[in-house]
């Protein structure tokens, strides 16, 4: 990300969570947190505990926020953020735990009675870790009526108009599939397309595992009691090279949508 | 093959679809399911901090250098390219890509105190990196990424706060001087947490291959066996080669190393000439009255005592007379202190200076900016006057000096004056593209350092070929020295590889611009 997309990253992430922004320029923000936002980031338990002990009034803090101290040519007290910088990635943890659970509908035309079939949308991010790293999205989506199963499905969901409310005049169709059972569906499907996939990184990991034992086999050789540095050698390199994958959800929801 | 999964997610959506809790806004869920997927590591190769640093021209080795790092070497590594490649950019690129993927939320940087704030530049000017340099009282758990000097940040109270903090990683400048295990550098840095660790030097050897154990301990602890029993292999009178393609391999493993001629881009050429001098009569005189001495009295037959003096007596008559003084100093012998005396005023009667002249002849000829190392002080102050005799304009520089006063002394260099006259700590952090003749007038003990200055001015930039003269007194202790460097760098080359010319080769009198050390 770069400064200015992460100043208007900043601000409409803030603005979702209705903390008001109090000032705004070009290379920094000020904003007002609510008491839900300070308890998530604020890091202050003891503070909070205290208000709501003593029944005082809290005062949630204001952050001043500068996206990019290269061009500020003002004096401004506060905290830099980049691309990396750990502020910058609990918000991205935070929108992580507040963007996870949706149920969305698609309005029919004015004046006109539509039919709205369910589906299961769940996006799921896939770790594979051996020296390497490489993740990947696959967004799948069930039609709880037929069973169907779609890829890349949340990428079509975006050029849709979506409400959160159940439109007027439509007809929603009752699901044959229940969710949690779709939900255990997906999880299968995803799982046996990983399997299948092409593996050749966990053989080239395994390989180059084997030359570093041997090299440090070499210099131990003849030394009948191993010393714990010694076992703590080969446990760094099995933590380094054992290859693992991981299945994650980043979100997901209950989308009614027209057709089928 | 192992899958990990969470059922959390599940959990959550259950609770919801039974209306137990609500459900969340599709705003922040979209910019979830952005962010993630623009943060994505989508291959097991390359960098995704190349694309957040469009303004920074990167050259290929030092992207793969920082690709190798990360991918095949577990952020565990030594930075070991020529003097002058951009071992500062690696680093920061490394630092760069862990922040990006989160990997890293606090990282240190310790450097020798005259770089401090050249790394906080670049590291702000050049990858956004928000470091700042270490001030006393500073607390440092506000800090995500902090510059410090290693000799303050081994000393009461900083060791102790920083021990206290969980860095993921710490990066280390001119690391050579972690060579030595027994010093408390070693001993600080020993005993920090490394999650990931850069040892940055050009010179990972310096004089024995044991350097190398101490350097690689400290990254893989443990990994290399015992001392003793490496020092049983690496011993130089036992030599085999098993030991040394195991040692190389795991040189490979953790050590990435540039050369000039594999970046790909084009360098201009070295020419390195050892210079062969003949004393004066006179000087021959003082010299071998010198090194009599040891005769004399107890504290000449000290070995070090006496080449020290003779390597004196090869710069200048003045380094030689002001340690002679500080030793009659010390003589209580009334008897003894006469005949150093004596020795004092032989030498200070010696007239000409043949190597200050012959320093002389070369600047003439090279009609352009020079510059002139050496390791004493006295021979720095005699060489500036001597040269101002001649009508030659110099400026010295040693690293004492502020940052603003080298700052000046280098711009007065490229503007005003001929000649730079620097002592050994001079020799790093500062560079001098728009020079290209180098005089090594008096010759070090460690090849590396010869290395370190004439990577000054042999470095990206450079647009001329680069002259550089090794100015050796015959029959003399620099024949000895230069027999010295010739083993060492025999040494570097077998275990971590080619070596630009430093030296010309040892047969090759003859003033040459070969390739061969």
């Amino acid at each position: 990300m770069y400064p200015q997309q992460i100043h208007s990253y900043l601000q409409q992430f803030f603005k979702e969570n209705n903390c008001p922004i109090l000032s705004s320029h070009e290379h920094y923000l000020i904003v007002q947190l609510t008491e839900e936002m300070d308890k998530k980031i604020m890091n202050r338990p003891f503070y909070w505990q205290y208000i709501e002990s003593t029944g005082g009034e809290p005062v949630p803090a204001q952050l001043t926020l500068i996206t990019n101290k290269n061009k500020l040519n003002q004096k401004v007290v506060g905290e830099v953020i980049h691309f990396g910088s750990p502020r910058l990635t609990q918000l991205f943890n935070v929108a992580n735990e507040m963007g996870a659970f949706v149920c969305m509908y698609e309005p029919g035309r004015p004046n006109q009675e539509a039919i709205l079939t369910p589906w299961l949308v769940v996006n799921y991010k896939v770790s594979y870790y051996s020296h390497r790293t490489k993740e990947a999205i696959y967004s799948l989506g069930m039609n709880l009526m037929t069973g169907e199963v779609f890829k890349e499905f949340q990428e079509s969901l975006f050029q849709k108009q979506l409400q959160s409310t159940i439109p007027q005049n439509t007809f929603r169709l009752p699901y044959t599939i229940k969710p949690m059972t779709a939900i255990d569906r997906l999880d299968k499907i995803i799982e046996d397309y990983i399997l299948q996939d092409d593996h050749t990184w966990v053989t080239e990991a395994k390989e180059k595992w084997e030359k570093e034992k041997l090299v440090l086999e070499y210099f131990y050789e003849g030394v009948e009691v191993k010393p714990e540095r010694y076992q703590m050698e080969q446990e760094a390199l099995a933590r380094q090279y054992k290859s693992k994958i991981k299945i994650d959800v980043v979100n997901g929801g209950l989308f009614y949508l027209k057709g089928n | 093959m192992k899958v990990v999964k969470s059922s959390i997610w599940k959990e959550g959506f259950l609770e919801r679809i039974e209306n137990r809790v609500e459900w969340d806004q599709w705003t922040l869920y979209k910019m979830n399911y952005e962010i993630t997927k623009e943060n994505l590591i989508t291959d097991f190769h390359g960098l995704k901090a190349v694309d957040y640093l469009p303004n920074l021209q990167l050259f290929d080795h030092q992207l793969q250098a920082a690709e190798t790092v990360i991918e095949e070497m577990n952020g565990k590594a030594i930075l070991a390219d020529e003097v002058g490649l951009g071992k500062t950019i690696e680093a920061g690129l490394i630092l760069k890509e862990y922040l990006i993927r989160g990997l890293v939320q606090k990282a240190l940087i310790l450097v020798p105190a005259s770089l401090v704030n050249q790394w906080v530049d670049e590291l702000n000017g050049k990858f956004h990196i928000p470091a700042i340099a270490y001030r006393k009282n500073y607390a440092l758990e506000a800090c995500q990424v902090v510059v410090m000097s290693i000799d303050m940040a081994k000393r009461k109270p900083h060791k102790e706060k920083i021990y206290a903090e969980n860095y993921d990683l710490i990066i280390i400048d001119e690391a050579h001087k972690l060579k030595n295990h027994r010093t408390k550098n070693y001993e600080f840095v020993q005993n920090l947490k490394k999650k990931f660790c850069l040892l940055l030097t050009a010179t990972p050897i310096q004089n024995n291959v044991y350097e190398l154990f101490h350097l690689i301990s400290l990254l893989k602890p443990g990994h290399l066996g015992s001392f003793e029993s490496f020092q049983a292999a690496f011993s130089k009178n036992n030599r085999h080669d098993e030991a040394e393609e195991f040692l190389h391999e795991l040189v490979n493993q953790v050590m990435v190393r540039n050369r000039r001629d594999d970046t790909g881009m084009t360098w201009t050429n070295r020419h390195v000439e050892i210079i062969p001098i003949q004393f004066t009569q006179q000087e021959q005189a003082a010299y071998e009255m010198v090194s009599s001495l040891k005769e004399t009295s107890p504290i000449f037959s000290h070995a070090f005592s006496m080449i020290t003096l003779q390597k004196e007596m090869c710069s200048s008559k003045e380094a030689t007379a002001l340690t002679l003084t500080k030793m009659k100093e010390r003589c209580t012998n009334a008897e003894e202190r006469k005949e150093i005396e004596k020795v004092i005023t032989t030498v200070m009667n010696v007239e000409r200076n043949a190597k200050a002249e012959k320093a002389y002849e070369i600047i003439q000829k090279a009609n352009d900016k020079v510059i002139i190392f050496t390791e004493y002080e006295a021979s720095q102050v005699y060489l500036q006057s001597y040269l101002y005799s001649k009508g030659i304009t110099s400026v010295p520089f040693n690293g004492r000096f502020s940052k603003s006063k080298r700052d000046w002394m280098k711009q007065l260099f490229e503007q005003k004056a001929q000649v730079l006259i620097a002592t050994e700590s001079g020799s790093e952090g500062i560079n001098l593209q728009f020079c290209n003749h180098v005089i090594n007038y008096d010759l070090p003990w460690n090849p590396m350092k010869l290395e370190q200055r004439i990577g000054r001015v042999h470095r990206i930039g450079q647009k001329e070929n680069v002259h550089v003269y090794n100015l050796a007194i015959q029959d003399t202790v620099e024949d000895h020295i230069l027999n010295l460097l010739y083993e060492k760098i025999d040494v570097f080359e077998r275990v971590v590889g080619e070596l630009d010319d430093i030296l010309s080769h040892v047969n090759e009198q003859q003033p040459s611009n070969s390739k061969i050390i």
